[in-house]
């Protein structure tokens, strides 16, 4: 049972980031690797704001922004300053790095005795039945007020062309519209929520640590991928939902390998097959469709 | 014509075929196929690669067994008569446990957080030491070993599926897997040991004064940094500055940068540091700091030690020595090192261990332990091959000298 909790967890924490990368790689068709960099700068705002006193909720929004300001560089550097959008992402992804460690302090910040949206007094008189539930009554909601956002952003006239400008870019252009610019508008967003994803992951772990931010992108496009074949079939279900059960699946994957533990380093092969499965059984499902998400 | 002719003809047989058959069930035969050939090939080769790595498991365990069995004899002779006036409890206990089976079955599970020579060291270290306490793997005690890989993600995932399995312990190697473990475990009657964490303060899993912040305890590898500087004095009477290559990633190595700050000005020596992010930051780093500096100091950084045979290749070009932090590290090519021995960490942690698996005391009531004493090693062959003169009186003092250099074997 604990095991399950976990698991959905941290399927949850990183449905948040998941969500952003559904933004760069399938609405935007474009390949961000700020990620890297955006996660742990989201872990490193809110830790540092945290030590300094603020209240939990107001370091997430804050921790939101400082990943928007990063993905607008990225959209500058690309858009305006006319670099390949690959290079510019590593660009900011690399220069984050110093900055998150400026930002921090050091290289690990515990939080361990701090008050924090997943460990404060409101929480603490629940009763005891409810305690191992307490870190998903606070993820669920705010992953379905993500998800809620990002769904009704989507259906405004600028999420509308948000999700041309993947599409067709010469529509956005005789609307007179630039896509340049909605470019750097999905971007920020994009590496907003991954910073978010990153700000409670450090209140759930109750500490940063600069080196989390490496392979988040693999494990979010993994996310992303999985989400949308798996499901694929179910047309009831918007992309978003799609994505945040893919971040669960992801974890699931990952349990069961290290459940599985043949011997402790073929633990990332099992995940690799395991992964390779999953895809497999998604792969029934309609291929015209995932072809685009490939 | 005729070619066209053909291809009509195949093409109408295509079509043919896909309306009786159902293209849906062609392509979903094809994918199953595909998928079960490709997942048993995987299969096979994981299999193969369990098989390798319990041989060099086992192998490196034969070859630990007789390093201890030279390496006891000597550091029994040193080291007992300070153990035992330091802790006369533990040899109490040793005297009257030793060989003697413990009560009961005992899960734990450890999680170490990467793959490396001291960390491994000291998971077989933790394992002897509980051995000696009367708990035996295999015999009345479970081990779930899972390494993480480097990874944060995973290693938090380890300590919550050790947590949600209820184990009886959770190991932790390591300062990330000992923070994860902590977290996950916190509201969970379960005790965190942990190993080779540098400064358990600085990482809030213990108070200042010692004590446990939790239902945690463990044993530190913080670096005896003034015997190291001691040490390089006395090799080198001349030298002047000393170059340092870190992770600015791993709070260990920071931590100890600072401390090698505070006292090398005790040993007239400047410090020269270089910050690397990845792996592959190394080799350029490599080659400018050793144009700064009279000898390179190693930490127990991960990343550096990993990549140590291109630092040593390196340096042995521009014939500057390198002073390593543990055995394994002279064992490759450094000139000498006064350092942590993991092993005997470890056992320490397997005591602690066993004192909370027999309800003796609870980890909340045990303060984190380092080592004191530190372990000298040299390197004859690297010596001989820079030309540098180790005093006599070192060559002696020396647990182990070694006559090869490891990188160039």
């Amino acid at each position: 049972m604990t095991i399950l909790i976990g698991i959905f967890e941290q399927g949850l924490i990183y449905a948040v980031m998941a969500l952003g990368l559904y933004i760069t790689y399938v609405i935007l068709d474009l390949p961000d690797l700020t990620v890297d960099g955006s996660f742990p700068l989201g872990s490193a705002v809110c830790v540092a704001l945290i030590i300094a006193g603020a209240n939990p909720v107001l370091s997430l929004i804050i921790s939101f922004f400082a990943g928007v300001i990063a993905g607008i560089i990225t959209g500058i550097i690309h858009v305006k300053l006319r670099i390949r959008d690959l290079i510019s992402g590593i660009i900011v992804m690399t220069g984050l790095y110093t900055i998150n460690l400026i930002i921090a302090g050091k290289s690990n910040v515990p939080i361990f005795e701090a008050t924090t949206i997943f460990n404060n007094d409101l929480l603490k008189q629940l009763p005891e039945s409810f305690k191992p539930y307490r870190v998903l009554l606070v993820l669920i909601p705010i992953v379905i007020l993500c998800k809620i956002a990002l769904n009704r952003y989507l259906h405004t006239k600028s999420g509308l062309l948000l999700r041309s400008v993947g599409d067709n870019q010469n529509l956005i252009t005789t609307m007179a519209k630039d896509p340049g610019n909605m470019k750097i508008l999905g971007l920020a967003l994009a590496n907003g929520l991954v910073a978010l994803s990153g700000a409670i992951l450090a209140q759930q772990q109750r500490f940063f640590e600069a080196s989390q931010g490496t392979g988040t992108m693999v494990m979010g496009l993994a996310s992303v991928i999985i989400g949308i074949r798996l499901f694929a079939r179910i047309k009831l279900m918007s992309f978003p939902l799609k994505v945040i059960l893919g971040s669960i699946v992801y974890k699931a994957i990952v349990a069961v390998a290290i459940a599985l533990g043949l011997s402790a380093n073929s633990l990332k092969l099992i995940t690799a097959i395991l992964l390779l499965i999953i895809l497999l059984i998604g792969e029934h499902g309609k291929r015209e469709k995932a072809k685009q998400y490939d | 014509m005729k070619t066209t002719m053909n291809r009509e003809v195949i093409t109408r047989m295509k079509h043919r075929v896909k309306r009786i058959v159902g293209h849906k069930v062609i392509r979903t035969i094809n994918h199953i196929v595909f998928g079960v050939i490709l997942s048993t090939f995987m299969l096979i080769s994981m299999l193969g690669l369990a098989a390798c790595s319990n041989d060099t498991r086992s192998t490196s365990a034969e070859a630990d067994t007789k390093n201890e069995a030279s390496q006891e004899d000597r550091k029994n002779e040193s080291s007992q008569e300070a153990e035992q006036q330091s802790n006369t409890e533990k040899n109490v206990s040793n005297n009257s446990d030793k060989d003697e089976i413990f009560e009961g079955n005992f899960t734990i599970g450890i999680s170490q957080f990467a793959q490396h020579g001291s960390l491994d060291n000291c998971r077989e270290g933790f394992l002897l030491g509980l051995a000696e306490q009367g708990f035996v793997e295999g015999e009345n005690l479970t081990i779930d070993y899972q390494n993480a890989g480097a990874e944060m993600a995973v290693a938090s995932q380890i300590a919550e599926n050790f947590v949600g399995k209820s184990y009886d312990m959770i190991m932790a190697v390591a300062t990330p897997a000992a923070m994860h473990a902590y977290n996950a475990a916190m509201d969970k009657d379960i005790p965190v040991i942990y190993s080779a964490v540098s400064d358990p303060v600085a990482a809030e899993l213990a108070q200042p004064n010692g004590e446990s912040v939790g239902n945690i305890t463990g044993t530190s590898d913080a670096l005896p940094v003034e015997a190291q500087l001691k040490m390089i004095r006395e090799i080198m009477p001349d030298a002047e500055t000393i170059g340092i290559l870190y992770t600015t990633s791993e709070a260990n190595s920071e931590a100890t940068v600072k401390i090698y700050e505070e006292l090398a000005p005790k040993y007239d020596f400047e410090l020269v540091t270089s910050g690397i992010a990845t792996s592959a930051d190394i080799p350029l780093a490599t080659d400018n700091i050793l144009t700064k500096v009279d000898c390179l100091s190693n930490l127990t950084d991960n990343t550096v030690v990993e990549s140590l045979p291109t630092i040593l290749d390196k340096a042995f070009a521009a014939n500057i020595p390198v002073f390593g932090s543990e055995v394994e590290q002279v064992d490759l090519g450094c000139l000498a090192s006064e350092g942590v021995d993991y092993i005997t960490l470890g056992k320490k942690t397997g005591y602690l261990a066993a004192q909370v698996l027999r309800g003796e005391k609870t980890a909340n009531e045990l303060n984190f332990e380092t080592i004191s004493e530190s372990f000298l090693y040299v390197n004859s062959a690297t010596a001989e091959k820079l030309g540098v003169e180790i005093p006599q009186s070192m060559a002696d003092r020396a647990l182990e000298n070694f006559s090869e250099i490891g990188v160039l074997k």
